[in-house]
């Protein structure tokens, strides 16, 4: 893969590139060159099938990371092209006319980070979260305890002890 | 309609000879991958009931249930799996301090009631139970909280083993916050403190870097927190849930950092103690040990006048005239004391009760008297040539140590008695051999093999770092004197303590003898108590068991109603029970001059 590497980075801004296994790379690009780049493979490297699309919240450092990970079915090399894209202006370019699934990821990504991809068809409709009025629940700081103990409870025959205190009231009641 | 539309449903006619991806035969068993995340497993016996599992779900899913009594270092409680709520993370068998938690490889199981979907594993039997697949949290790889403490600092041997300079050195900042971090706030400690510290409130104070915090933590259960931060035997990192996996945390270092770090002018302004409001109610109190001080401090702050008498010239009883220095220096009790004697405690030294007072007198002087006059007097083996005059006691020279006194260092030294306060006095006269004869020749024995010794190991492995040979598992026979000088002891080895039914009976080998040169021997074989200040006639009025201990009600009230009595003598020997005694009598003396009836008293 050391020579597709070389040829990316000779033609696009890139950046960490990781050979985290023998078939399997990671390479980081310019938001703007992003979809150039996922293109290029896809047309001229032969990277045509979409594994999956996905996200982390860099929550410290203000930003999202979208990698794309693509396949290639001749050879079985997988390469992740990884873009950093700002937190608080959370919007990609769409590219669900290079796959047709894309969308489908995309509308996943919508509704979980908050991250927009406009002009991805049907990209405003619920995923699987239907009716959700809270933050998109993969951002980090979505509080999932707070919230599950605000949305779930009280749940008639549930009721839960703290140690220490459960402790002192058979050990010690009277101290 | 075109042609195309026509045809298509034929094209699927072209499959008809190809083997089906769908299961073949839905009735035979499908079982999940060998890590597959299904329903839940507990070993409840190895489970300590921490909650760690409870907190780290983020899905509410975990509810700790009873399931048994608790008892030291277990709650008695169970995890509880909603699997209405359970999205099968495994972060709780990961998280889980004791390894009880796992998931089995099970994932069908069908039931109609949905509440039947709210289980105990472990307890509420089910057919996965027995079920070795699934997933466990792999050994090593990753940990959600670090196994090794921080360790401490000490002075090296060559260093300390000819002065009494504090050995052990204390966290920085930095190492008192990472220690700190190793906590998961379970609270299965607070039970197992004398005290009942607030432990996980105060190690949350360390990480938040909020020492003022920590130190109202401290106090509210604990007066003498930079003596317990260094001497306290610590019983709670015993039970510490981190303990089952890795280190226990070191509660006790980290107690000590927060003390360690507020100056002494800081004190009254963190804890609020200013301004007391007073009452006109007068408490006596004998003996400036830690349970009569720890009286003092919650007694004067509920308002009492309070008075202390101490026979010696300085306050502490044992924590300064029975630990050594190098253990614990001076300046940290006097600190401890100070703030007491600041909030204002009158103390009156030098004052034996029985012989400058008595305590009849105390009682007509004061509402309420407080006891807490500790085991002060030494035990002797019995042996032959135990009553010569070279032969002495460990508590008597341990307190002429601390008081400065001259006293015998022979070049050759055996002490009897296997316990800390045996340590205390082996490792302070090896300093004072090393001193005067440039090196260190004693030796301690104990009857206890080295696996039940009573000493801390940490006091035998030290003891030997400085010079000192401990040789445990034999029993004093006789102490050989010639010219009314000893000459040495002879032992034969032990075996066992105790018979069949738990009774006190050494077994030993006679014919495997030995013989330890020295020309001079300390017994410390355990303290007794002097309660010649206490008249016979008084004692009539109190109660005692068949054995002799004075015995009180719970809050340590004696059978004459004003005389509570507490610390060594009732319970222990050590710092913290005088402190957890002292706490709670003056809560029962203030509910007596309140006049709130003892069991109904909170």
């Amino acid at each position: 893969m050391k020579d597709l590497i070389k040829d990316i980075e000779s033609r696009f801004k890139t950046s960490d590139y990781i050979q985290k296994l023998d078939h399997l790379a990671f390479i980081t690009v310019e938001k703007e060159q992003a979809i150039s780049l996922v293109t290029y493979l896809r047309d001229y490297r032969k990277y045509a099938g979409l594994t999956l699309l996905t996200a982390v919240d860099w929550l410290e450092d203000g930003v999202f990371q979208l990698t794309y990970l693509l396949n290639n079915p001749t050879d079985y090399t997988e390469i992740g092209v990884r873009v950093m894209i700002d937190r608080d202006n959370a919007t990609m370019e769409s590219s669900h006319h290079l796959w047709e699934n894309m969308m489908t990821y995309q509308r996943e990504l919508r509704e979980m980070f908050g991250i927009d991809f406009p002009g991805s068809p049907r990209i405003e409709e619920d995923f699987i979260l239907e009716g959700w009025d809270n933050m998109p629940p993969y951002r980090r700081d979505f509080d999932t305890k707070k919230y599950a103990e605000e949305t779930y409870f009280p749940r008639p025959g549930r009721e839960s002890n703290d140690p220490a205190t459960y402790m002192k009231s058979k050990m010690y009641p009277n101290d | 309609m075109n042609i195309k539309d026509v045809l298509s449903p034929f094209t699927a006619w072209k499959r008809v000879a190809r083997d089906p991806v769908t299961v073949k035969d839905p009735f035979n068993d499908r079982p999940g991958a060998d890590r597959y995340r299904g329903f839940h497993k507990n070993d409840v016996e190895a489970c300590i009931g921490c909650g760690t599992c409870e907190d780290i779900c983020e899905n509410e899913a975990i509810d700790l249930v009873p399931f048994k009594d608790p008892i030291s270092g277990d709650s008695g409680l169970r995890p509880s799996i909603d699997y209405g709520r359970c999205c099968w993370c495994a972060l709780c068998v990961d998280v889980c301090t004791t390894n009880s938690l796992t998931l089995s490889n099970e994932y069908t199981w069908v039931a109609t009631d949905p509440d039947e979907f709210i289980f105990t594993p472990g307890v509420d039997k089910k057919d996965w139970d027995e079920n070795e697949k699934g997933w466990k949290k792999p050994e090593g790889n990753y940990e959600f909280y670090g196994l090794k403490r921080v360790e401490m600092e000490h002075l090296h041997p060559e260093e300390r083993s000819d002065s009494f300079i504090e050995m052990v050195k204390g966290y920085s900042k930095e190492q008192a916050q990472k220690e700190a971090d190793r906590c998961v706030e379970c609270g299965i400690c607070t039970a197992t403190c004398p005290a009942h510290m607030g432990i996980p409130e105060y190690i949350k104070a360390i990480r938040n870097d909020d020492i003022e915090e920590g130190l109202r933590v401290l106090y509210e259960t604990n007066p003498l927190p930079e003596i317990c931060g260094r001497i306290c035997t610590h019983k709670c990192e015993s039970v510490c849930s981190i303990g089952h996996k890795g280190d226990p945390l070191s509660i006790r270092w980290l107690k000590r950092y927060i003390a360690d770090q507020v100056p002494s002018d800081k004190y009254k302004d963190i804890l609020d103690t200013n301004e007391i409001e007073n009452n006109d109610k007068k408490i006596a109190i004998i003996g400036a040990g830690p349970s009569g001080l720890t009286a003092a401090h919650y007694l004067v702050k509920m308002g009492y006048s309070v008075t202390i008498f101490e026979q010696f010239e300085a306050a502490g009883g044992m924590m300064r005239y029975g630990i050594p220095e190098y253990r614990l220096p001076y300046e940290s009790i006097d600190k401890d004391i100070n703030y007491i004697l600041s909030l204002g405690v009158d103390i009156k030294y030098n004052t034996r009760i029985g012989a400058d007072i008595t305590l009849d007198q105390l009682g007509k002087d004061f509402d309420a008297v407080f006891s807490g006059t500790g085991l002060h007097l030494g035990r002797s083996t019995g042996i032959p040539g135990s009553d010569n005059e070279h032969v002495y006691y460990s508590t008597d020279y341990l307190r002429k140590i601390t008081a400065g006194e001259e006293i015998e260092v022979a070049e050759s030294i055996v002490v009897i008695g296997g316990g800390n306060v045996a340590m205390d006095i082996t490792r302070s006269l090896a300093r004072m051999q090393k001193v005067k004869y440039g090196k260190a020749n004693i030796i301690a024995t104990s009857l206890e093999k080295e696996d039940v010794m009573p000493a801390d190991r940490e006091e035998v492995v030290e003891a030997r770092e400085e010079g000192a040979i401990i040789n445990p598992g034999w029993a004093p026979q006789s102490i050989e004197i010639k010219d009314g000088v000893p000459t040495g002891l002879h032992v034969v080895e032990c075996n066992s303590l105790f018979d069949e039914t738990g009774r006190f009976n050494p077994q030993c080998s006679m014919d495997v003898k030995e013989f330890w040169p020295g020309v001079q021997i300390i017994e410390s074989i355990g303290q007794g108590m002097d309660l010649s200040y206490i008249s016979e006639e008084f004692k009539e009025n109190m109660a005692f068991s068949p054995r002799g201990r004075v015995e009180t009600n719970d809050y340590f009230q004696t059978g004459v109603k004003w005389f509570f009595m507490g610390g060594d003598i009732i319970e222990g020997p050590d710092v913290i029970h005088g402190i957890a005694n002292g706490h709670k009598a003056a809560i029962g003396i203030d509910n007596f001059i309140q006049g709130i009836d003892f069991k109904a008293a909170k």
